[in-house]
């Protein structure tokens, strides 16, 4: 069985334990999904034989129905966690190349290499008359009456 | 299976696997709570037993589960930025 289980749930004590096959998820997924629950229980993470063992216990006292609500929203923050954590590693490429564009563009050291960007028009801010101060559609001019200057 | 230590002892020790928590960021959180408990860490088998002493009285919260937390989300951070 692989599926994630209740192994305990107590309304007394306002706890609840899960468990999870360890090949279900990875673990980063667990850590992501348990870190949501932080503001409003105490998460500790162990492992038994196979099996991920997550125990909760709610900050404030949470009767039967929630702690099953609270086991629900677990299974789906793993399944949303899982999800950002596939789509992270698809596009992790073009993360890394839109980044490395950004900061080469900032310091003013785009490389010249496969980016996309050789031949486009960037702007001089050293030269007073590289076009970034004129405002051709006088989209700097305010529009409220009396500021805009000619009204 | 660990599970959560008694609620308003004076002492607790909570097991915290070996695979899930990073042992600086258990020091970290122990460092977060001096001023409330004292703390010990030590390895045993396939975890980490920290045994937690001398906890503050009157204070909003529990110490020792929030020391749990804090445990959880140093690691997180840290395995996420390749510390571990």
């Amino acid at each position: 069985m692989t599926r994630s289980r209740i192994e305990t749930l107590d309304p007394g004590t306002s706890t609840l334990t899960l468990s999870l096959d360890v090949g279900l998820y990875p673990r980063d997924v667990l850590y992501a999904a348990a870190y949501v629950f932080l503001d409003r229980a105490y998460v500790l993470l162990d492992r038994d034989g196979s099996r991920f063992v997550v125990h909760f216990r709610a900050k404030r006292p949470l009767d039967e129905p929630t702690l099953h609500a609270m086991a629900g929203e677990f299974e789906n923050e793993l399944l949303a966690q899982a999800l950002r954590h596939q789509v992270v590693d698809a596009n992790q490429r073009i993360i890394e190349d839109v980044v490395a564009v950004a900061i080469a563009g900032a310091a003013g050291d785009v490389e010249r290499g496969g980016t996309g960007l050789e031949g486009a028009p960037l702007i001089d801010p050293g030269d007073a008359e590289d076009g970034f101060l004129d405002d051709p559609q006088g989209i700097a001019r305010p529009w409220e009456p009396g500021k805009s200057g000619s009204e | 299976m660990t599970g959560w230590p008694a609620r308003d002892a004076n002492a607790a020790s909570v097991r915290l696997h070996r695979a899930l928590y990073v042992e600086d960021a258990i020091t970290e959180a122990a460092s977060t709570f001096a001023g409330l408990a004292s703390f010990a860490i030590r390895t045993d088998g396939e975890h980490f037993v920290v045994d937690v002493s001398d906890i503050a009285r009157g204070v909003d919260g529990e110490v020792v589960a929030e020391f749990c937390n804090f445990a959880l989300a140093n690691s997180a951070r840290r395995r996420r930025s390749g510390h571990a």
